[in-house]
């Protein structure tokens, strides 16, 4: 089951042309020590590695019969600490077998910094933008960021990042992909634990899901080293489109205009504002979708390193008090009924979905909320903070 | 149509005419505004856009000629459209009875809250697996790979019973009762429906053969309903907008049925709702946004729709499957 030795690619070799990709190959160099043959990184991406001291501590019914490897933590970093429009980013990293990688986003959450609402009336450089841009494209306005990691067998990636926060005006669409070994049965599967989550935007500034667009696709990808062939085992995509291209341009401001006067009175009223009659056009369409939380999000978790910790929230879920269900024993005529939607400003649900993947989707009151909830869980659980150290839970 | 009524069959044509009398104003009202391109392509090709003389003529109502069933896709439409097919529709709200109980607040006003979850729950189900329906349309001999990628996107198990059970289902109806009169070799059958007709066997062969446990990543054959749907559309020769629109509409439909017996409103109301001009609007304009959506690409537009759904089990009491 040995793997050929990889060759070790030079750290000099410099193939990374445009800007925003980087580039990080980390290998397992013998008897047990991780190393990245390959770092690479361009403007405006900045890749940080560190090899914290951090040793997990093998357990009795260890996974392999080697000990795991010392977790490599990647920081993924990006100047300004967000996206501007027309930014790309592309992120590939390759894990060979039995290393571990921690990425995290030191700066605290994913800035997607507006498009300016006149971009495409003749201007054709953007306030603040980094380079000259055609005008009249939507998409080369749209901030686009990409990571593509294949996860060798035995290999783990632990990616619990800050949330993603989508500027009023903002254009943003992710692609995560993540590829395992077809082949690898059993423990010698890779594990995921990858978290994608965003939020209504800066609550500070009023902002209430009045971006544009914001899409995160996530994809699990089994691929056949042999065979070279590839098989769709999980995809988990949100589109959230305020459909403003789709009235016109007259109707922008309007819903514009209709979006802001949602939010005063959300502010004024903090009630649920009475629900639209079908056939009218919806005051903000984001807002309408995702009411009542300011914070939706995903975890996707996926082999043996991670079997306990998706265990435990298939635990957790289960055995949530039912919805709509009285304590008959109580002497009390009628329980109080909690606030079901709100159980602790959390709503989740998780789900074992298929190739032992284990599916949790939440939506919270605010960041703040989710934070201490997920953080929580994971701590309480201990697996990650065990296998990949406490700073694996930075973001959380 | 016209040219069809000049020929032997004018017999069947009134007997259509007649059946499609019997679903009443519904559908006519159904298309009488078309703003889109897509849509003014299905008025032009219309089979329920006939002559008025044929309404009130309706002599020959008892003579039905089962040898005349491929004369028009009318009659599959109806087939397809009808409540009564046995896919088991009627047993999942799609997520209707979970958002009511996690929505408790609301049900001062329950008409109200159900005009939200219908525009959602159509929003979503336009997003998620109409893509697919018209993927297994268009090519019907993708539908394994369709029917994983499908199986891999839906995000809970809810959600993946409700879907693996009717598509299952209409795989059954399609192998007992409509492939002797749909798959039968002649003359009118295309080639897309012969190809449709032999990726519903592969497929069903694929499904009866494989054992239900999953090994790791060796994922097999489910059965999701929207990309067989596509395909079933496609064998019993219907056009792609008609396979998309009764798609959307049995949706709004089960979750219509579904508000009813969920004591939401009563039947009236809720025929009031589906023969209404804004949910008329409302499929159009998901249909239109979706229809060259690449499955790729399709996704849920609304998040809080999968927390319901997958909170369904969670229910005290429960009346629906999902």
């Amino acid at each position: 089951m040995r793997q050929p030795a990889m060759p070790i690619r030079s750290p000099f070799e410099s193939s990374i042309a445009k800007p925003g990709q980087g580039n990080v190959v980390l290998s397992l160099l013998p008897p047990n020590n991780p190393t990245l043959t390959t770092l690479t990184y361009k403007y405006p991406l900045k890749l940080v590695p560190r090899a914290p001291g951090f040793v997990p501590t093998p357990e009795p019914d260890a996974l392999s019969d080697s000990c795991p490897s010392r977790p490599i933590h990647l920081y993924l970093l990006t100047y300004g600490g967000g996206l501007l429009p027309g930014d790309h980013i592309e992120v590939s990293i390759k894990l060979d077998p039995k290393t571990r990688m921690v990425v995290t986003t030191p700066q605290g959450s994913t800035k997607i910094f507006k498009t300016e609402p006149n971009s495409d009336s003749g201007v054709s450089v953007i306030k603040g933008h980094r380079k000259k841009m055609p005008a009249n494209d939507h998409l080369s306005d749209m901030s686009q960021q990409s990571l593509d990691v294949r996860i060798g067998r035995e290999a783990a990636l632990c990616y619990l990042p800050d949330p993603s926060v989508p500027y009023k005006n903002s254009r943003y669409a992710q692609l995560q992909t993540f590829t395992v070994d077809a082949a690898a049965k059993g423990n010698q599967r890779s594990s995921l634990c990858v978290l994608d989550w965003v939020t209504q935007g800066r609550t500070s500034r009023g902002e209430n899901w009045n971006f544009h667009f914001w899409k995160g696709r996530n994809e699990v990808w089994a691929m056949d080293d042999k065979t070279g062939k590839s098989r769709l085992l999980l995809r988990d995509s949100v589109i959230l489109d305020d459909e403003s291209e789709d009235l016109g341009s007259d109707s922008e401001n309007e819903s514009l205009e209709a979006s802001e006067e949602a939010e005063l009175k959300s502010h004024s009223l903090h009630t649920n504002t009475p629900p639209q009659q079908a056939g009218l056009v919806p005051l903000n369409v984001i807002q309408e979708r995702t009411r009542p939380h300011g914070v939706v999000g995903t975890l996707i978790l996926s082999g043996p390193v991670f079997d306990s910790l998706g265990a435990y929230f298939m635990h957790q879920f289960t055995s949530q008090p039912r919805i709509g269900s009285r304590n008959w024993s109580s002497t009390s005529s009628s329980a109080p009924e909690p606030a079901l939607s709100t159980v602790g400003d959390v709503t989740w649900t998780a789900a074992r979905v298929r190739a032992g993947f284990v599916l949790v989707k939440f939506g919270a009151k605010d960041f703040e909320t989710a934070k201490h909830w997920l953080g929580g869980l994971l701590r309480e659980e201990g697996s990650v903070a065990r296998e990949f150290g406490e700073e694996a839970l930075f973001c959380l | 149509m016209l040219d069809m009524l000049k020929t032997p069959e004018k017999d069947l044509q009134l007997e259509i005419a007649q059946l499609e009398a019997r679903l009443g104003d519904l559908r006519s009202q159904l298309h009488v505004n078309y703003t889109t391109p897509l849509s003014s392509h299905l008025e032009t090709k219309s089979p329920w856009t006939m002559s008025s003389e044929l309404y009130k003529n309706n002599d020959s109502y008892n003579t039905f000629q089962s040898t005349a069933l491929r004369a028009s896709p009318l009659h599959a439409l109806l087939l397809l459209s009808d409540s009564a097919l046995p896919l088991g529709s009627f047993a999942y709200s799609s997520g209707l009875e979970s958002y009511l109980a996690h929505n408790k607040p609301l049900r001062t006003s329950p008409s109200a809250a159900f005009h939200r979850f219908l525009k959602l729950s159509i929003a979503s189900i336009a997003s998620t697996s109409l893509p697919y329906v018209l993927a297994g349309y268009r090519h019907p001999e993708t539908l394994e790979t369709l029917d994983n990628d499908l199986d891999a996107s839906t995000p809970c198990i809810v959600a993946q019973r409700a879907s693996v059970a009717q598509g299952r289902a209409l795989i059954g109806v399609w192998e007992r009762a409509f492939r002797a009169s749909f798959a039968a070799p002649g003359p009118s059958t295309d080639a897309g429906a012969r190809v449709a007709a032999g990726a519903i066997d592969d497929f069903a062969d694929a499904l009866k053969s494989n054992l239900e446990v999953e090994e790791e990543y060796d994922t097999v054959p489910k059965g999701h309903f929207a990309p067989l749907w596509g395909v079933v559309c496609r064998a019993m020769g219907l056009d792609l907008q008609q396979t998309a629109y009764i798609f959307v509409l049995n949706h709004a439909k089960a979750v219509l049925s579904a508000a009813v017996r969920a004591s939401v409103m009563g039947p009236y109301q809720a025929q009031n709702i589906l023969a209404s001009q804004s949910l008329q609007d409302t499929m159009m304009g998901r249909i239109k946004r979706e229809w060259d959506t690449q499955v790729e690409e399709a996704g849920q537009v609304v998040p809080a729709l999968d927390l319901w759904v997958g909170r369904h089990e969670l229910l005290y009491s429960r009346i629906f499957n999902s």
